[in-house]
């Protein structure tokens, strides 16, 4: 792309957009961290305008991950968030643009009260074996949210973009109808809440409290999945689905299988996080339990650049932004949309900051050519 | 003489690349001048900076001995520069007169059609073309469109004409008959740069031959005081053999029979009509004719990526129509993609995943859920080594390899008996030289030979008639989804296989 600067003063000017080759893993770096801050700046400016001290704010935030009882609230955020990420991480390698790990979380909720019931109301699954059943099925609830649209979209072309968005609102109303419906707790006073689960199907069970069995569902996922991306069978017919169907069909490869199968570990992972909200941050449903982490997730494992241990770091920092939210709404007054308001921001110069890391400006004066 | 266009210390960078570097170049009134030079040499740029559409770095341009600015292809038609590009920019649903007179201001508002169509017929009737400016240029074949487009800056009274690569879509009556015409272009005094990459072509139609190589001008030479050798000295810098050794013993042996093979195209016609063809042991058989007459079509049938509607083909007596991807690889046919870097290979995967496109999934390179980096590794540095593939190491991307490599590489992964050790035992080759400068060219088609004097069957796909003559054992020519004929290189004339090519004769021997 070339812009003319046709001014008088200008004439011998032309500023060309170009394609950079290759950039330095410290510029990319330095771009994204310089991303975050000037989205900070805007956001800060944004609160000024509604009266807010920002430096009291943002010394408020940062305290998030500075003291430790509040980091950890961070981390108990982080692990739903990560998850999902980590979901998200294996369809974006075949080039699966996933947006539906918000329903796949809801999924995994679902399927986690489910034996909760099941085992409450029925005494059907012995105490022990509780947990372990709802991650069994909350992984298969999430995965089998995801393997529809993957199925079409190998099959029959469909657009997964527009099938897992659309299965969000399904699967929230799904919850929604549930939870004002046969699952409310009959002793809850008609509020729209499923019975309190029992400890032992909290992920509180490990010393009590729900940050460590959490923080080690997210490791050991985080470890699949780089097991999976980097060494296995799959994981390299993933990637090279994920840079042709074309070039994925002549090696021979059954992308029709492999693309199911994706869907469904990634499904799988995400609905890993809708037990860790249900189980270790609420401790029962409730509807709309999940605020946007599927959402949160998108950005994460793109700012993660597709890297299963990058993830865990950066899920933290979105998590400690949620603590930091609630707090501020608590006592600064500030709206929660806040926050939401923040993430956005952080988005957008993080997509400016890619393109300054793909492309560069270079003014050229009457056939000489200056770099920038 | 008198100079149409100079040329004066021309530089273009792309990034990381010099295109052209400190070039000069003439053209004389009434020339036909060959700019010759590899793919990759900077011809392309060289003439795009010419008419427009890229803005040198540094130089200076004059036309006829004034000092001139070009800004955009606009500026370049003022000039009187025409450029026919090797893909033609014509549009398809409108006539051939309303493509001829797009973008001209001087017909006037309202269009005399009589009288432009009037003027387009005779113009094209002056070099021996016969063009009906109201029929759509859908209608026109490939060479029929080059007229067209030649029209188009003919009409437009141009003294500059650009050609890249003008031959490779026609046929040898067709290519005569554009040579023809352009030498009485050159009679009336236009002058004519021919950009081209074969030998001959420069010698037989031009009058000067300027070859580039890596951006430079290497000479400029009278074509009657120069020959291939020295020309191809220039080109790549050392002599080549043109003879390939081929040596080896017939095979009468049968092995690969396709029987009345019928598929449709990507349009939903039918691209492939009837095809009946034999392919022996230690045989390469070549297939030549216009791109687009089924070729590629074919070679995906054979490959299983594209489903047959009817026939058979045989593989050592076994039906293996419309069987897998995945199964033939393992019944060891090998395919060599045309467009590699669209089909052949991932390019941001790296160098050693492309080798194990296909063989990954078998032991040793892996278990029953894992890949056996240490293994892969190992193979991988030794046939890179093997098939001369220059990179520093199997972890960078294969898109940073040049053509000849990436070609190379795809060759590697193709035949180096990966799959337990097996030698691929039928191998399609699709254009494998296309693209690639001579000595990557001449190393894919010594590998294939070298492969089919130890077993394997080879279809050999190519639009250049003289490559297949050197490379091939049989030539099958194809014409609109149809085998015309089948010969031995030197049994039939040039003109019958130009006949052949364009579906005006069929061959019933051999």
């Amino acid at each position: 792309m070339v812009i003319k600067l046709s001014s008088r003063f200008f004439k011998q000017y032309t500023v060309k957009i170009e394609k950079r080759l290759e950039y330095s893993r410290k510029f990319a770096i330095l771009t994204t961290i310089t991303s975050i801050l000037i989205a900070f700046g805007v956001a800060g400016i944004a609160l000024s305008i509604l009266g807010v001290d920002v430096v009291v704010a943002y010394t408020q935030v940062l305290t998030v991950f500075t003291k430790l009882p509040l980091l950890i609230e961070a981390i108990k955020y982080a692990i739903p968030i990560g998850l999902a990420a980590l979901g998200l991480n294996i369809a974006f390698r075949m080039n699966f643009w996933n947006i539906g790990a918000e329903g796949q979380i809801y999924m995994g909720m679902f399927a986690s009260t489910g034996i909760v019931l099941l085992h409450v109301y029925y005494g059907l699954i012995p105490e022990y074996l509780v947990l372990i059943t709802m991650i069994v099925a909350s992984f298969i609830a999430g995965g089998a949210w995801c393997t529809l649209p993957a199925i079409l979209k190998a099959k029959m072309k469909v657009n997964e973009i527009l099938t897992t968005l659309m299965m969000n609102y399904v699967a929230i109303y799904f919850i929604d109808f549930l939870i004002y419906g046969p699952w409310r707790d009959p002793k809850g006073y008609g509020f729209p809440l499923s019975v309190p689960f029992p400890s032992y199907a909290k992920l509180t069970i490990l010393f009590g409290d729900s940050v460590y069995l959490g923080s080690i569902l997210l490791l050991t996922m985080a470890m699949v999945v780089f097991l999976i991306l980097k060494y296995s069978k799959l994981g390299f017919e993933l990637r090279v689905i994920g840079e042709s169907l074309e070039t994925a069909r002549y090696a021979g490869i059954n992308f029709v299988k492999a693309i199911t199968l994706g869907g469904f570990i990634s499904g799988g992972i995400a609905g890993l996080g809708g037990l860790a909200i249900v189980s270790g941050i609420i401790g029962r449903l409730r509807p709309r339990a999940s605020a946007g982490y599927g959402y949160t997730a998108i950005i994460v494992t793109l700012l993660s650049a597709l890297n299963p241990w990058l993830i865990i770091p950066t899920s933290i920092f979105f998590g400690g932004l949620f603590v930091a939210g609630n707090m501020l709404q608590a006592t600064l007054n500030i709206p929660g949309a806040t926050i939401d308001m923040l993430q956005a921001l952080i988005f957008l110069f993080l997509l400016f900051g890619e393109l300054i890391k793909r492309y560069k400006l270079r003014i050229v004066v009457r056939g000489v050519s200056v770099e920038h | 003489m008198e100079e149409l266009l100079h040329l004066k210390g021309i530089v273009k960078k792309f990034p990381g690349v010099v295109a052209n570097d400190n070039v000069d170049f003439t053209l004389r009134k009434g020339e036909i001048h060959a700019l010759l030079g590899e793919n990759g040499a900077g011809k392309t740029t060289l003439m795009n900076i010419v008419y427009g559409l890229y803005k040198p770095d540094a130089g200076e341009i004059y036309v006829e001995g004034k000092r001139v600015e070009i800004r955009s292809p606009r500026d370049a038609i003022k000039l009187g520069i025409g450029m026919v590009h090797q893909n033609f920019k014509l549009i398809p649903s409108h006539t051939v007169m309303e493509n001829i007179i797009l973008g001209l201001k001087d017909v006037g508002f309202v269009i005399n059609r009589k009288k432009v169509g009037e003027e387009i017929r005779k113009l094209s009737e002056q070099y021996g073309w016969r063009i009906d400016p109201y029929v759509y240029v859908w209608q026109l074949s490939a060479g029929e469109k080059q007229q067209v487009e030649l029209l188009k800056i003919l009409y437009r009274k141009a003294k500059i004409l650009i050609l890249d690569e003008p031959t490779s879509v026609l046929t040898p009556q067709e290519c005569r008959n554009l040579f023809h015409a352009l030498r009485k272009m050159a009679e009336e005094g236009i002058g004519i740069i021919f950009i081209t990459h074969k030998l001959e072509e420069a010698l037989s139609i031009s009058d000067r031959i300027t070859v580039m190589r890596k951006g430079k001008i290497v000479a400029t030479k009278n074509a009657w005081e120069t020959s291939i050798e020295e020309l191809t000295n220039y080109m790549i810098g050392r002599p080549v053999l043109f003879k390939l050794d081929k040596n080896k013993t017939d095979s009468s042996e049968d092995f690969i029979l396709i029987r009345n093979l019928k598929a449709y195209g990507d349009t939903g016609a039918l691209a492939l009509k009837n095809v009946n063809l034999t392919i022996r042991k230690n045989e390469i058989l070549g297939i030549i004719g216009v791109t687009g007459n089924g070729q590629q079509e074919l070679a995906e049938v054979l490959a299983g990526l594209r489903k047959a509607i009817d026939g058979q083909v045989l593989i050592d007596g076994m039906n293996i129509l419309n069987y897998s991807p995945l199964k033939l690889i393992e019944l060891g046919v090998a395919y060599i993609p045309p467009e590699p870097i669209k089909y052949g290979i991932a390019p941001n995967l790296t160098i050693r995943d492309n080798l194990f496109l296909k063989a990954y999934r078998y032991k040793p390179y892996s278990s029953r859920i894992f890949i056996n980096l240490r293994e892969v590794e190992k193979k991988a540095e030794e046939i890179i080594r093997r098939f001369n593939v220059v990179c520093p190491n199997t972890s960078i991307k294969a898109r940073s390899l040049s053509g000849g490599n990436i070609q190379r590489l795809i060759l590697a992964r193709e035949l180096s008996e990966l799959i337990n050790g097996w030698k691929p035992r039928f191998i399609i080759a699709a254009y494998p030289t296309k693209g690639l400068d001579i000595s990557a060219a001449e190393f894919v088609n010594r590998t294939l030979i070298d492969y089919s004097k130890t077993g394997s069957s080879i279809l050999y796909i190519t639009e250049d008639i003289e490559e297949a003559m050197m490379v091939c054992d049989r030539i099958a020519v194809m014409y609109d989804g149809r085998i015309m004929g089948v010969f031995k290189p030197g049994e039939v004339s040039i003109e019958k296989i130009g006949l052949m090519m364009a579906g005006a004769e069929t061959l019933t021997t051999s």
